[in-house]
């Protein structure tokens, strides 16, 4: 961290506020990242690079003014583009900052042990993941790619936070496609702190065997069926809730879940939280986007919405302790946490019966609707009969609504895996007993 | 992907370059403005950087430097809520040997460190060294297509709140049933400077200006939001042209419509897909399947098809990056080649591909100027601009009359696609009901999907009214503007996935 420039930066826009009679507080994230991708074991992408930001906050009688910039030259310019924001800023909301009082969680940050990997065995990661794939003749294609990321972040302001802390980690992603009378792509990643995490050769063998059994896939009838979410694609659908377990959406009309606190929403096997850290996250973090503390908390508990995540604003309008939980102008979980049930995935194919196995969503950002629960997501997977996978299935939808969908729940199961969306998402494969799904059968 | 929607209306551009003959001095001079920005970058540190990379490897050096301004003001309720200013600013350096390519970024720009990681890319790329280079840079001036009225910098903030809460009211006022509005403002101005190994010593100035509006209607317990995010490679001018009200009310409607639906009908069947942001489909069905990203390396369904018959025969659909002050134009690439208008399908024949200088050397096919990118975060890669299926000869009240039983779908949302298997899906997010050759009922929740090389060929009428409308495009290269389009056409059959009755 460029911490010299950065202290300079920072108390020459300090004593500037104080001229002013403003109150200022200034994030520093310095970012260093890596990535490589191979197409047919051809290397396509290789990008090795670091950044950093300032974001300077104003806050006068309440109203907060922002500016960023990249460059360490001009702090007077950065902090005047501030204090001119605020100008056009009309909301009754009154803002806050932090002033870093009490403590913090104590969190081993992040030691950049990818970072000191040569470049040759990080191209040994998408070597190893390539001929995986390939191991099989019906293979046409393939992709693997290799990243990871360093993450340093400070914040202080004038009342006196100063708080910071480094995260990070490696990732890596292949996907298989196998000769049909369509192509079929099967998909697989991991990620970890640590190199030892990433088993290359596993991403690369699961994503061939899904390919592989996805051959021969046909749609369903439309109707209405039990389902599958496999932790994967349950953590993409829970993206629906974090917009709607926000206290600013709640208080702007855009959350489903407004004035439902204390009421049964899901059914009772269902409990999520939040969480500052968890061994498989690669987002950790004892503080949120204000400097606030981070804490563990039950969101929902056997079914019962228990609270609204909040920054330091949308708590004080609330008359409640702020959650730890600003992310930049929204607010987001930091780690979420949905508590596992007993059965493994095989006993949730078991106990599934017969019905269908979802393995991919397409089109959250699009076919659902957070303000509305409804959603009607491109989907595909497997149909399973007596507990065991019998054929692929392509070309269907599933449609519903989420809140329904939290009270449809019928197992949990103990499959837990860690994602990144917003935030870290830790999640098991879930049954849901009844969705409607399009086929063209 | 492709992210939400619509409309243009930009009337004549000629008249419009006329009209404001008196303000081309001040544009020159925002030009001028671009080029003290980044005159950090004399010709001597570019040759520097560049002679740098091939010093220790590779056959081809590129240097992008980016210097953009932004501004973001969210309005919810009626009350300007955040308003955030910001300035980006750094470096990609990026090389070549043979079709590998290494890329790096950075935003310390002191020129040791600038040559450091130039150095660094060199030794990546390794194996070949070229001997001492004699780069002689000589700076293209461009004719600039794309004439900016006013720099967003130079129109006060309160202006565009004004244009905010025009939109707001409009929007707000439709119904009774509207419970919230939010309205987001974002412009930029960014100014860049390319040069290459291949002599390219190029700056250009790139301005966007958006509106965003996001109307939810409440109803019995049931909400629903409908959304219109108009935008232009203009100054705020866009918007002092634009019939705010008009927008807002579009936005409402949308919600208010969809509240009172009952959810659509599941199956395959025939669907009218309305025009401008309807071309989403040809965007995720088609487009990204035909950019050398995919293409190159045999990761696309039409990988290997030129001159072949991949559509129905009144299908025809480019790809034009010069349009002026379009969303998704500009006068170069962002790897510094012109930009074009490129043919992709002539009456179903695949006659193009969009191809960067990388898909260029691993196709051996020219670039077509389709070389884009987020930010200098991103290495550029080939990328859409505006993409839109050219008009027909049918009125679209024929297209609807044809159907017997099928879906409208009037307002398209989102949608995304593999395009190695060709799976796509997309979102309708106004749609209604076909009965009998009229549209009868809304319905809401229907989502099409199915594979991009089978639909274009289900494409049975294509009508008159072409239009465009305005998105975020997701892929490698990071989320960039650009246009869909389309006039009204028929599927004769896609899978809606709705509920079942």
């Amino acid at each position: 961290m460029k911490n010299k420039q950065f202290d300079d930066f920072k108390d020459t826009v300090f004593a500037l506020a104080k001229k002013n009679n403003v109150e200022v507080q200034i994030s520093y994230s310095q970012n260093r990242n890596f990535q490589l991708r191979y197409q047919n074991g051809d290397m396509d992408q290789y990008t090795d690079a670091g950044k950093f930001r300032i974001n300077v906050l104003v806050l006068k009688d309440g109203k907060l003014g922002a500016s960023y910039t990249e460059t360490f030259d001009n702090p007077e310019k950065v902090f005047l583009d501030a204090c001119e924001n605020i100008s056009i800023v009309d909301t009754e909301d009154v803002e806050y900052f932090y002033d870093g009082s009490g403590e913090y969680l104590k969190l081993e940050p992040y030691d950049g042990a990818f970072e000191n990997l040569p470049v040759r065995d990080r191209i040994g990661y998408v070597e190893t993941a390539h001929k995986e794939v390939r191991k099989d003749e019906r293979i046409l294609m393939d992709m693997a790619v290799y990243g990871d990321e360093m993450n340093e972040r400070r914040i202080a302001n004038t009342l006196g936070l100063d708080v910071s802390f480094v995260d990070g980690g490696g990732f890596m992603y292949a996907m298989a496609v196998a000769k049909d009378s369509s192509p079929r792509s099967g998909t697989e990643f991991t990620l970890g702190k640590r190199p030892e995490d990433i088993d290359a050769a596993y991403v690369g063998k699961k994503a061939r065997e899904e390919s592989i059994a996805l051959i021969g896939s046909q749609s369903v009838k439309s109707g209405k069926y039990r389902i599958i979410l496999r932790n994967d694609v349950f953590s993409d659908m829970l993206g629906m809730l974090v917009s709607m377990i926000s206290a600013e959406n709640a208080q702007k009309n855009l959350s489903p879940l407004k004035g439902k606190l204390g009421e049964q929403i899901g059914s009772n096997i269902f409990t999520v939280k939040d969480l500052p850290y968890h061994p498989m996250s690669i987002s950790n973090a004892p503080f949120d986007t204000q400097g606030v503390q981070t804490c563990e908390k039950a969101i929902i508990e056997k079914g019962v919405f228990k609270t609204f995540l909040h920054n330091l604003k949308t708590a004080k309008k609330d008359g409640v302790k702020p959650t730890g939980n600003a992310a930049g102008n929204g607010i987001a979980p930091i780690n979420l946490y949905v508590e596992p049930g007993n059965k493994s995935f095989e006993e949730l194919l078991s106990t599934l019966g017969d019905g269908i196995l979802i393995i991919q969503v397409d089109g959250m950002h699009a076919g659902a609707n957070p303000i509305s629960g409804n959603f009607s997501l491109g989907a595909k997977g497997f149909k399973v009969e007596n507990g065991k996978i019998v054929r692929g299935v392509e070309e269907i939808t599933i449609s519903g609504n989420f809140l329904e969908m939290m009270k449809n729940m019928e197992e949990v199961g103990s499959d837990l895996r860690a994602f990144v969306g917003f935030g870290g998402c830790i999640v098991p494969s879930i049954i849901v007993n009844e969705i409607d799904i399009a086929g063209t059968m | 992907m492709f992210e939400k929607r619509v409309k243009l209306g930009y009337g004549s551009y000629n008249e419009l370059s006329c009209r404001y003959a008196k303000y081309i001095e001040k544009v020159k001079k925002a030009f001028q403005r671009g080029d003290i920005v980044l005159d950090k970058f004399s010709k001597g540190v570019a040759e520097r950087i560049l002679g740098t990379v091939l010093k220790y490897g590779g056959d081809f050096a590129e240097l992008f430097v980016e210097d953009r301004y932004s501004t973001n003001i969210s309005l919810k309720n009626g009350s300007v809520e955040t308003a955030q200013t910001g300035r980006m600013f750094g470096v990609g350096i990026r090389g070549f040997l043979g079709d590998k390519a290494i890329y790096a970024y950075t935003n310390d720009l002191s020129e040791e460190n600038m040559l450091a990681v130039a150095r660094r890319v060199g030794e990546a790329l390794g194996e070949v060294k070229l001997g001492d280079l004699n780069l002689d840079l000589r700076k293209k001036e461009l004719n600039n297509r794309h004439i900016i009225i006013f720099n967003p910098k130079d129109v006060q903030k309160e202006t565009k709140v004004r244009y905010m809460k025009n939109a707001y009211e409009a929007a707000r006022s439709y119904s009774p049933v509207i419970a919230q509005v939010v309205v987001n403002y974002w412009d930029y101005d960014q100014n860049v400077l390319i040069a290459n190994t291949e002599g390219v010593y190029v700056t250009d100035e790139r301005v966007r200006t958006r509106l965003m509006i996001n109307a939810v209607a409440m109803k019995d317990g049931q909400m629903e939001s409908g959304f219109y995010g108009p935008g232009a490679a203009m100054g705020p001018e866009f918007l002092e042209r634009m019939d705010l009200e008009q927008a807002g009310v579009r936005a409402a409607r949308i919600a208010v419509r969809m509240v009172d639906a009952q959810p659509a009908p599941a199956g395959r069947m025939t669907v009218v897909i309305s025009n401008e942001f309807g071309g989403v489909i040809f965007h995720e069905a088609v487009g990204h399947a035909l950019e050398a990203s995919s293409v190159a390396r045999g990761m696309s369904v039409f990988a290997g098809k030129l001159g072949q018959q991949v559509g129905a025969e009144c299908v025809s659909a480019v790809d034009d990056g010069t349009i002026p002050n379009a969303w998704g134009s500009a006068n170069v690439d962002d790897e510094g080649t012109p930009t074009q208008r490129n043919l992709l399908i002539e009456k179903g024949v695949l006659k193009g591909y969009m191809i960067d200088k990388l898909g260029s050397r691993r196709m051996n096919m020219p670039p077509t100027g389709s070389g884009r990118r987020q930010d200098y975060t991103y290495a550029p890669t080939s990328r859409m601009s505006n993409t839109f299926i050219l008009p027909g000869e049918y009125h679209p009240e024929e297209v609807i009359a044809s159907v017997d039983y099928g879906l409208y779908a009037k307002t398209m949302g989102g949608g995304s696609v593999n395009p190695a298997t060709g799976e796509f899906n997309f979102a309708v997010n106004e749609g209604y009901l076909i009965e009998n050759g009229k549209v009868t009922r809304p319905v809401k929740g229907a989502t099409l999907i199915g594979k991009g090389y089978e639909i274009v060929q289900k494409i049975e009428m294509v009508g008159n009214d072409v239009a465009r409308g305005q998105g975020m495009c997701g892929s490698y290269s990071g989320s960039i503007p650009a246009d869909v389009g389309e006039p009204t056409i028929k599927v004769r059959e896609i899978l809606v996935g709705g509920r079942n009755q």
